[in-house]
């Protein structure tokens, strides 16, 4: 039993025990352990069923179909894939890309490279609430462009784009859309054909699944074409080859068929727990909610707390897992670029904490980290400089 | 609980119990040395009361990286009974060394040099003080 209370699960969840089981049952030599590939065999076509159902299962929370799935080794894969894949594909029809500053390092670091191969990135800045408005895409798209990617909820401080309305100007427009949903997906409602999505990218591990493993649903109609990235024996249908990992999918189909008849009792909970959690914490001078307080996923909760060093807070409070926004370095902490894009102040960034709750998460654990956080500031705070807290009176 | 290998014990015992951490008692002839800057992620405020030309006692206050205040924390203990001239030559390198400070930390480390070099050049009754 860990004494710590988990409250990092936008960085990854435990496996939900539903999850396991079906896994193990696809790992040992009574189990459904084979090659999907070798369906000359019956243990291969017990493995093959098993991915093909979990295949349904993962089409179905996204509303798409199971053709339009293609499976990864997680989201990074799935972002690359989706990036370089259709930019590659499509070079002949311009070498402009558009996106934003706070995406995840999957989709800027493709977008990197491919400005190394001789394309132009546009790099749309957020509002102060991390918000992308579809104008500023929309203003950004050029005769040239061939791809908008934009993520669905920031990892970092969990707001939610309005992916819908920038889908349906990139589909007018012809431009292909591009959604990282490894935040969202089994926890917001995502539908590939309502919201004009040509590539979703999409993890296991961030719902309860395990890690290792995610796919990328791709437009099917009209067909999109994709250069891969990995090449070998040609499965899925050469967009992604080598061997499938059946229990790791196994246990993706299971988490996100738990997600779809879980969500609206998860969500709403989760929700009012992050609440709780920041209407305590806020009640401490000097904390600010990072992002738009209306327009975010429920489980994120990122707030800057003046007077204290994001890395101090982490060090004295190890019976927590938690995440800080900044990462001390040789001579300077480097603030996170996500709340600096926000235009957070270096010394906010450097003080900002994120604590993400998941489908485990109690009301005790949440009351007993608030109460050890609030402490914690306190004691820290106490031996600071006296530069004054905003809001902390005498 | 497994324990954080990014940081030796002394700097966790360092970080809970902050030895060293706050004012002089009220009176106390002495010397101040500040420097950092909170925007830049570290910065101390190290007051040293001195009396028959040593420390004889100091505080601190900081804003920083755990290594940093554990520094800052130690650097009270190490400069009691320390003359000016040792803390006008007084090296960081000391304090890496005393609480194993990985090489990435060695830039807040010469935030602590500057302080202690401050306190030296704001010795009481020498020309010159910013205090």
């Amino acid at each position: 039993m860990s004494a710590v209370i988990y409250l990092d699960n936008a960085a990854t969840t435990p496996a939900d025990p539903r999850v396991i089981e079906a896994m193990l049952e696809c790992l040992g030599s009574e189990g459904d352990f084979a090659n999907p590939s070798a369906t000359n065999h019956a243990p291969g076509r017990r493995a093959r069923a098993r991915i093909e159902q979990a295949r349904a299962d993962v089409a179905a929370l996204v509303g798409a179909v199971p053709e339009q799935i293609v499976w990864t080794s997680g989201a990074t894969e799935a972002d690359n894939l989706a990036v370089l894949g259709a930019a590659r594909f499509h070079r002949a029809r311009g070498r402009h890309i558009v996106t934003s500053r706070t995406e995840h390092p999957a989709v800027l670091d493709p977008c990197r490279q491919l400005e190394r191969e001789g394309f132009e990135v546009t790099y749309l800045r957020p509002g102060a609430g991390g918000i992308v408005e579809p104008q500023q895409v929309e203003q950004a798209l050029r005769p040239q462009t061939v791809l908008v990617s934009l993520m669905h909820v920031n990892n970092e401080i969990g707001v939610l784009q309005d992916v819908g309305r920038v889908g349906a100007l990139c589909r007018a427009r012809g431009v292909l859309f591009h959604v990282d949903a490894a935040q969202s997906a089994g926890k917001l409602s995502i539908d590939v054909q309502r919201d004009c999505i040509d590539l979703l990218a999409l993890t296991a591990h961030k719902v309860h699944g395990p890690k290792g493993v995610g796919a990328l649903c791709i437009r099917r109609e009209p067909r999109l074409g994709l250069v891969p990235l990995v090449f070998g024996g040609g499965q899925e249908r050469g967009l992604r080859s080598g061997t499938l990992p059946t229990h790791q999918i196994v246990g993706m189909g299971t988490a996100f068929r738990i997600a779809a008849a879980e969500m609206a009792t998860d969500a709403p909970r989760i929700a009012g727990l992050r609440e709780l959690l920041w209407q305590s914490l806020r009640a401490l001078p000097g904390v600010e909610l990072n992002g738009d307080p209306q327009r975010r996923v429920a489980g994120i909760l990122s707030v800057s707390i003046d007077g204290v060093e994001g890395e101090s807070l982490l060090c004295a409070l190890p019976d927590l897992a938690v995440a800080s926004g900044s990462a001390c370095a040789a001579t300077h902490a480097e603030p996170s670029y996500v709340l600096r894009a926000l235009g957070r102040s270096d010394r906010l960034a450097q003080s900002s904490l994120r604590l993400s709750l998941g489908r485990f998460s109690t009301r005790a654990e949440v009351e007993s980290a608030a109460a050890r956080i609030r402490d914690e500031v306190l004691r820290l705070r106490a031996v600071g400089l006296a530069t004054p807290v905003a809001g902390a009176g005498g | 609980m497994s324990t954080d290998p990014r940081y030796c014990e002394e700097v966790l015992r360092r970080l809970r119990e902050l030895p060293g951490a706050g004012d002089l008692p009220p009176g106390a002839v002495a010397a101040l040395g500040r420097a950092g800057d909170r925007e830049q992620g570290a910065a101390v405020e190290l007051a040293c009361a001195v009396r028959a030309g040593r420390v004889v006692e100091a505080r601190f206050r900081a804003f920083g990286c755990p290594h940093f205040l554990a520094g800052a924390s130690w650097l009270t203990e190490r400069l009691r009974g320390a003359r000016r001239e040792e803390l006008a030559v007084w090296d960081w390198r000391e304090a890496a060394e005393a609480l194993a400070v990985p090489a990435a930390k060695y830039g807040r480390l010469l935030t602590l040099q500057d302080a202690v070099r401050a306190v030296a050049g704001n010795w009481p009754g020498e020309t010159g003080s910013t205090v």
